[in-house]
This record gives C-alpha cells, structure tokens and sequence, in this order.
C-alpha cells in the first residue's frame, strides 16, 4: 500500500520489557499510533533476548500505521561482551575499565555497519572506537598473547 | 500521576552510539534516538541525513529530586568527556519536565468512527455506533500496525471507488493486490463480493487481513496468501490493486491478466505527477480507463478489461 511516511525514529529498549511509559509513550505518544500493538510486538519478538537492549527502528506513516524492523545491540552492548566486562566507567579519562583490541573494534563496526549510518568502515570504527573510550575501554593495537 | 524529567542531547550521528550509552547509565527504561532524515520517491522511503545532528533523548523519574539531579550531574560529565574522544560535536544537555500521561490509551483519540462514500462506516471496538441506513456497512477495524488511526487518502479513494462500482452491479470474485490491514477484501464481501482473495508479501498483513475478516464475521469469504501477482487464483471481477505508481506500472500486465473479461481493476496509490505513467502503463496492458477520482496528492484509476 503506498504511504507517506511521517516519521522514523530508533528506540533502544530492554528486550522483552518494553513498556508505553518514556521512551515509548513520549517518542510515539504525539503521532498517534496504537503504542500497546507497538510494546507487545517488540516484547514478542524480542521475548528471546531478555537482558539485552534491542533497538527497533519504528517507520510511522502519515495514516498514523507503523512497521518497524529490529537492529542490532547497541555498541556498547557489544564493546562490554567484547571487553568482559558489565558497565561503563563514570570516569573514563581516569580510570580504564577493560581493554578491546582493534580488530574486535572493527568486527563490531562492521557487524553494525549498516545501522550506524556510517559511510565506510573506517567512520563505523572511528564510532565504535569513540563508544569505547567513552566507556572507559581502552582500544589497543593488537590482540594480548 | 508521575513525572519524568526527559534528558536531551542533540548529536552527530558519529557519537549516538555514545551519547546513548552514556544516557542508557542512568535511564535504563531506554532511549529514543531521532535522526535527522529526507524522504525520498515522493514520501514512500526516508534516507537518514548523516550531516544533520539526531535528537536523542532518555528519561529517569522526576518525583525523587535528588535522585534525578545526581542522574543529570553523572550524564553532564560523561558528556563532557565525550568531547575529548575525537567525535564530533554535539550539543548541550537540556531537560525538561514531563508529565506522565496515559500513553497506553492517548492514542485512541486520534480514531473515531469514519464515514466514507454514501454507506460505508469505519468503526473502532471503542466506539458505539448507532446503524442508519439500511444498507450502511460497517467495518469493525482497530487500529495497529497495518491500519493506522488515520485513513490514508490512497485507501479512502480505493473505498470509494469500490463502493461506487458496487451500486452498478454485482461484484463477483475480488482480488486484493497488498491487502494489509484487509479492509479493502473487507469491505469488498460486505458490498456483496462473492469472495475476496488477498495477497501481501508481508506475513504480518496476512495475520491482519485474516484476523480482521475473522472480527467482521468475513472469515468464510476473506482468504489471504502471501504473494503477489500472478497469484493463479483467478480469474476474478474485481482486482483492487492499492499499490504505488512505480508497482503499478511494474504489475501492469499482470494485474490486468487476472480479470475476467471486461472485468474491472481499481489502481489507487497513485502520486499525482506520476498519473500519467500509470495511465500509459495500464493501456498498454490492454485496459481501458473509465474513472479517476483524486483526493490531494493521490489518485485512484478505474479501469475495464479488454473483453
């Protein structure tokens, strides 16, 4: 069916637990789609996945209809299983917190190529590489023996 | 009622992923994360503008101030660390209250029951409607994701159209070409269609268009099938086919090889500066156009059959 399309918009959200409070109720709630079809489709999809954060880019037409497809974990999802380790530090420029190689940087950037936006794989690794440092993760240039 | 105090930053795309981590800390409901985008093929498809900065914003519980205070001094300086990691700029914190709202039901609002053409009436499971005329027909339909809360002006001229050729004579066998939501085989068997077939590539408009029939007591006339055309059903009467210009004129031949002869194909989906294509393409396939109707930008073709 040919809609116009209206808005699109990516939700990160705890797999299986979405809720309609904030995120979901403020970022849908003003283009007036049915936000428990919304919830109970991406808990249902992602009911598999519980303890990650599965983002869903939601499309809204302009019949206030959506669809939406689900994208891969969050980098920084990624960067801690990568890294070993659970949560970010709250003082990255002090304190390290876990180390990534290069290489698992540009296996991240290139498993998210496609939902980053990025032109090339060289700014998909720069993102990644900007995530991590962000966190506390060092990135190294090679793999430790 | 609660409150929530929404956290906003606005950023180049290089650090969301970053800016999200750093908001996700404190705001482990999730985060929403607005591009800044450009629709393309006349709004049917968006292409995120990687040069424009997304809105991303988190939310974390207003009522508890100290709380929510300590949340925004964890996120303003994990930002402003961010700008030491060479990405690229991005912009201030800002907050603001929100109140909490019924985000669960607010939606309903927006839908109502819809009057289309001379008898049709769209009704949502929400809403009483008292029946007028005799021979009004309704359509039980709420809202979800293949129908939306407001009815697209494409699927409002297909009605139309349908409910017009109605008046002029027995419909037969229909043919739904993207049925989605279903309420075009719907509407079809309600205004004496023998049988509404529905094809969609989308598993999901399949689920819809069959639990729909289900709902308005047209699961014996409504049948759905995942697939396009040819679909080697047919022939049918009637082919409603409320696509887009560029399928149309794609599916041209196709569409016009599952009527019978002199049977009737409803095109709707039609941006206005492309009706001449679409015109040229069903005429090559054989079919003579007989009405047009058009609501702003869109426009909806009827045409007949060689016969």
């Amino acid at each position: 069916m040919a809609k116009k399309i209206r808005i699109v918009l990516t939700l990160q959200l705890p797999a299986g637990k979405a809720t309609p409070a904030p995120p979901v109720g403020t970022a849908l709630g003003p283009h007036g789609i049915n936000i428990v079809e919304f919830t109970k489709s991406y808990n249902e999809k992602t009911a598999d996945k519980a303890g990650q954060v599965i983002p869903a880019q939601i499309t809204v037409y302009e019949d206030r209809s959506f669809t939406f497809v689900l994208k891969t974990p969050p980098a920084a999802d990624m960067l801690r299983k990568a890294a070993g380790i659970d949560k970010g530090s709250g003082t990255p420029k002090r304190e390290t917190i876990g180390r990534v190689t290069r290489a698992q940087v540009r296996d991240i950037a290139a498993i998210k190529m496609a939902d980053l936006s990025a032109n090339d794989i060289e700014a998909a690794a720069r993102m990644i590489e900007g995530t991590a440092r962000s966190m506390g993760i060092e990135v190294e240039a090679a793999a430790k023996g | 009622m609660g409150r929530w105090l929404e956290l906003t930053v606005e950023s180049d795309i290089e650090a969301v992923e970053a800016v999200c981590e750093i908001l996700a800390r404190v705001a482990p409901g999730g985060t929403s994360v607005e591009p800044g985008f450009e629709l393309v093929e006349d709004g049917l498809g968006a292409r995120i503008d990687t040069n424009r900065p997304a809105t991303i914003r988190a939310y974390v519980p207003a009522l508890d101030r100290a709380a929510a205070d300590h949340a925004v001094a964890i996120v303003s300086e994990a930002l402003g660390h961010l700008q030491a990691f060479n990405l690229r700029p991005i912009g201030e914190l800002r907050t603001t209250v929100v109140d909490e709202a019924d985000w669960a039901e607010a939606w309903k609002e927006h839908f109502h029951v819809l009057r289309l053409g001379r008898r049709l009436v769209i009704k949502p499971s929400w809403e009483r409607h008292q029946r007028g005329a005799d021979d009004e027909v309704v359509i039980d339909l709420d809202p979800g994701m293949a129908f939306g809360t407001g009815l697209h002006p494409t699927t409002r001229l297909c009605l139309e159209a349908l409910e017009a050729r109605a008046d002029r004579g027995p419909l037969g066998r229909a043919l739904d070409v993207g049925c989605g939501s279903g309420i075009l085989s719907i509407a079809a068997v309600k205004l004496g269609a023998t049988r509404a077939v529905g094809v969609d590539i989308d598993p999901i408009a399949i689920e819809a268009t069959l639990a729909n029939a289900r709902h308005n007591r047209a699961g014996k006339r409504v049948r759905a099938h995942e697939g396009s055309v040819p679909t080697d059903r047919g022939p049918f009467d009637l082919v409603l086919a409320n696509l887009i210009a560029g399928l149309l004129v794609e599916l041209a031949a196709p569409l016009a090889a599952e009527l019978v002869p002199g049977g009737t194909l409803i095109a709707s989906g039609i941006f206005i500066d492309r009706e001449p294509e679409v015109r040229a393409a069903l005429e090559s396939a054989g079919l003579r156009i007989t009405g047009r109707r058009h609501e702003t930008d869109w426009v909806a073709l009827e045409a007949i059959g060689p016969a």
